[in-house]
């Protein structure tokens, strides 16, 4: 037989569609998934001995205590720490993620400290009699403030301003003790005071929300009660009416937009079914004197014992609330923005400084808060870098002391805000920590909480060196409880909102804007918080906006359509969602770089097509 | 004694913080968005939907419901439809795990799958400069071009077999939690056998006021969700909590 040249093709031909119908290119294509996996653009975890720390998160209040699983000496995840006493265990997304924050794209790593400290001292020494050096804390209340109230002791026409707080100072919201709870825009279960403490009371008390906007709080509450924006305090004084009089008066009623019989009904409940709590998300001072009326104060609102401190810190400059501070009488301001509990909007801070070539400084790790305003940003570490203490949150009774013990090491370059400022006034704040953990190992008051055994043993029986060694392996001093507070006077907040008040007229801007989200405000959240931001609906991304599909066409905008937001302190370009669970006449923003400027907690507000 | 893990997951205790969502990330080595991500073409193993009850302000009243997964039983539809078989339902556990190197991305589960919990990788895995130093050592990132989905944290289950193994004994209920339950602050998602009557979604199961999304269909899932509220009840038989059709993704 003679092979010809087509015999050839054909068997060629032939096998190729056999090899087909074989295992062999299926093999190929896994093979080269196989491959692919391991190509350089996919990046390849690294492997070490794993190791587990302990710490207290540092990015808000609560402090609540992290345990850490290391690789080396790399955290690659964190989680509560179950069994804590103050945290319970939780942990929010925030602080799940906080692990990443080194990392982020827009990390601050240089700035120009020195050139920074000169300016400062230059700008000290032209200070008239009528102005100020100021530092802003805000976070009030930890070692590193101290500092500062020592520093400003000394240094010429020195200020220490700190965020107002409520009741003026050591006051704590004790919710394990109350029956039922009413909140005005208090985000209880979303952030509030220690969330693993909230939960933990959640069960023994009756929650009633009262808000324009159905919240997580509200959605989740026993009752809400979705009341017209800004109406909060008229609801007080109508249920105050009730408490006094038995029934709302009408002009306080109307305002609310809820009936008379609601109303009642929520007065009688706080009434009958005590101890009552009442919360607000700022300061109205009728939900202080409600609080007063309803007996709460002492029993649900009570005082809090200091941590202790060395006694030759005591000669500080006092805690000045900012408001109380003249307008344009601030020359130097140094912003410590490194921790933030609360951003204050920038408006507010702006008319405080000189008209004429204010200095402004700020410590941040990234150009997201005050940084976008400052002359000088020095970069500062970040939690899990952070080497700092957290003061007790709202909502615990007992005084604390925990520490941000630093999980990996912060990069050169970077400044110590305490250093820096105590710096100005020649006081060596390096050891500020061990002196006050000392003060407290000395005070011998309390118990020392550690997380590796989960045990809690009195101070009086801890060495103080071993103390401060557990303190920095994220142990936690808790104070014993004061039965002394009960003759402890609770300062009245002095002023209502004055961004509000200094509104423009609601012809010009007819909504009202509400800002949600607020946590994301003032720095950068872990790039993988698009979870819940970008890659689902759960969050409202920063900068955008939901209206009423009746309040969108009134405006002229659809969904998804850019638009302007206009308040009397200016103007931000938002995208627009339409959601029908939102009021008419509401514009229910996410917080994000300029929006708290714009909006603060409420403003009136205008939305226009872009 | 041959395992079946379930899941119960509390709707009335859900404050739908996203602590589940970023916790599955963390410990599974999904990256952060890609820049032209959104909810379509994100990667979320677990994802919490915000559901209503269909009314209007002031009467709108919400909740949020975690969905993952559902662990569907032996007639699992994305398994039966892997030409790869990259879709294996495990005997000893009954987790339904994927193989991302067995897949091809031809998405057929993802079709499948009436839960729409699966996820497929658009882009290569990519992190900030210095980030994937924080990547967990037990689970490989996935390459673009396949299927993921939540697989019970089987890293976690692994490590748990091992330990057990060194101590000389069977693996015990405490010793295996998926990072989504561990990570849950209001103990809304809890975890266990299922053929342990004792356990809690063993117990979830016989509850009067437990439910499991689109019973109807037979898929047998191993999640059981829990509400007091009527209306959080009926979502279960919607398609994906709180998306219509055209917005599912694929």
């Amino acid at each position: 037989m003679n092979t010809t040249r087509r015999d050839l093709f054909k068997f060629v031909g032939g096998s190729v569609v056999g090899a087909l119908f074989t295992p062999a290119p299926w093999r190929l294509v896994t093979d080269t998934a196989l491959w692919s996996e391991n190509w350089p653009g996919i990046p390849r975890p690294a492997r070490g001995e794993i190791r587990t720390k302990f710490t207290h998160c540092a990015l808000c209040p609560a402090g609540c205590a992290v345990r850490a699983r290391c690789v080396g000496d790399q955290p690659v995840a964190l989680a509560g720490v179950p069994g804590h006493p103050l945290s319970h265990g939780a942990l929010c997304a925030i602080g799940l993620t906080a692990h990443h924050l080194p990392y982020h794209p827009s990390r601050l790593k240089q700035g120009p400290a020195g050139e920074a400290a000169q300016a400062v001292s230059a700008a000290i020494s032209k200070c008239g009699p009528a102005q100020h050096a100021a530092v802003l804390d805000l976070r009030p209340g930890r070692t590193a403030s101290w500092t500062y109230r020592r520093a400003m002791a000394s240094v010429k026409h020195g200020l220490y301003l700190a965020p107002p707080s409520p009741f003026g100072g050591s006051v704590a919201f004790d919710l394990h003790q109350a029956k039922t709870v009413l909140s005005f825009g208090a985000p209880l279960l979303d952030g509030w005071g220690t969330p693993g403490n909230v939960i933990a009371a959640r069960e023994n008390f009756r929650l009633i929300q009262a808000e324009p906007l159905e919240s997580r709080t509200a959605s989740l509450a026993d009752l809400w009660l979705p009341i017209r924006p800004g109406a909060e305090e008229a609801l007080a004084q109508a249920i105050a009416n009730v408490l006094a009089d038995g029934k709302p008066r009408s002009p306080f009623a109307a305002q609310t937009g809820l009936t008379e019989q609601q109303i009642t009904s929520v007065a009688e409940e706080l009434a009958h079914n005590g101890p009552a709590l009442v919360l607000d998300g700022g300061q109205i001072p009728a939900v202080m004197e409600l609080n007063r009326r309803l007996g709460s104060l002492g029993r649900t609102i009570v005082a809090r014992r200091e941590t202790p401190v060395p006694e030759s810190w005591k000669k500080a400059a006092p805690v000045t609330n900012l408001a109380s501070v003249p307008d344009g009488s601030i020359r130097v301001l140094l912003i410590d923005e490194s921790v933030m509990d609360a951003y204050l909007p920038w408006s507010m801070i702006e008319r405080k400084l000189v008209p004429d070539d204010p200095l402004v400084v700020t410590f941040a790790w990234s150009r997201q808060g005050y940084a976008r305003h400052a002359q000088y940003v020095l970069p500062a570490a970040v939690y899990p870098e952070i080497f700092d203490d957290i003061p007790p949150a709202i909502d615990s009774v007992a005084a604390v002391f925990r520490i941000a013990a630093p999980l990996v090491e912060p990069p050169a370059g970077m400044v110590n805000p305490s250093e820096f400022i105590g710096g100005l006034a020649g006081l060596p704040a390096a050891d500020a920590l061990r002196q006050r953990a000392d003060a407290i190992h000395q005070a011998g008051r309390g118990t020392l909480f550690t997380c590796a055994g989960a045990k809690s043993v009195p101070v009086k029986e801890v060495k103080p060196d071993d103390f401060w060694k557990a303190l920095n392996e994220g142990g936690c001093w808790l104070d014993a409880v004061d039965e002394s507070g009960a003759g402890h006077r609770f300062l009245w907040p002095a002023n209502a909102d004055d961004e509000k008040r200094s509104s423009a007229p609601p012809e010009d801007l007819p909504l009202v804007a509400i800002t949600c989200e607020t946590r994301a405000a003032a720095a950068p959240l872990s790039p993988l918080m698009s979870k819940l931001y970008q890659e689902s609906n759960l969050r409202l991304a920063a900068n955008h906006a939901a209206l009423n599909p009746a309040t969108a066409r009134a405006c002229g905008v659809g969904e998804g359509a850019r638009a302007i937001l206009r308040t009397h302190c200016g103007s931000a370009q938002i995208e627009v969602s339409l959601d029908s669970g939102v009021p008419p006449g509401v514009v229910k923003v996410a917080a994000g770089p300029g929006i708290m400027d714009l909006c603060g907690a409420s403003a009136r507000a205008q939305v226009v097509p872009a | 004694m041959i395992a079946r893990y379930g899941m119960t997951i509390d709707v009335d205790r859900c404050t739908g913080c996203g602590a589940c969502m970023v916790a599955c990330a963390v410990e599974n080595n999904v990256p952060p968005a890609h820049q032209g991500a959104n909810d379509r073409k994100g990667i979320t193993w677990i994802r919490v939907f915000q559901v209503n009850n269909g009314q209007d302000y002031p009467n709108r009243r919400s909740a949020f419901v975690p969905v993952l997964c559902q662990q569907c039983g032996k007639d699992a539809p994305c398994a039966s439809v892997c030409p790869q078989q990259a879709v294996e339902i495990d005997p000893a556990t009954g987790i339904v795990g994927q193989m991302p190197e067995r897949c091809l991305g031809c998405r057929y589960c993802m079709a499948a799958c009436p839960y729409h919990a699966r996820y497929f990788n658009w882009w290569d895995p990519a992190w900030p400069a210095g980030m994937e130093k924080t990547l967990n050592p037990d689970v490989a990132p996935r390459m673009r071009g396949v299927v993921e989905k939540c697989n019970f944290c089987h890293g976690r289950w692994h490590a748990a077999i091992e330990r057990a193994a060194a101590n000389g004994r069977s693996i015990q209920a405490v010793d295996y939690v998926p990072a989504c339950v561990e990570a849950c602050p209001t103990g809304a998602i809890q975890f266990g056998d299922l053929n342990r009557p004792e356990s809690a979604p063993a117990r979830a199961a016989r509850n009067g006021n437990s439910f499991r999304l689109l019973e109807k269909i037979g898929t047998d899932p191993k999640i059981y969700y829990r509400s007091t509220k009527d209306w959080v009840h009926r979502i279960s038989s919607a398609p994906a909590p709180g998306l219509g059709k055209e917005r599912s993704r694929g």
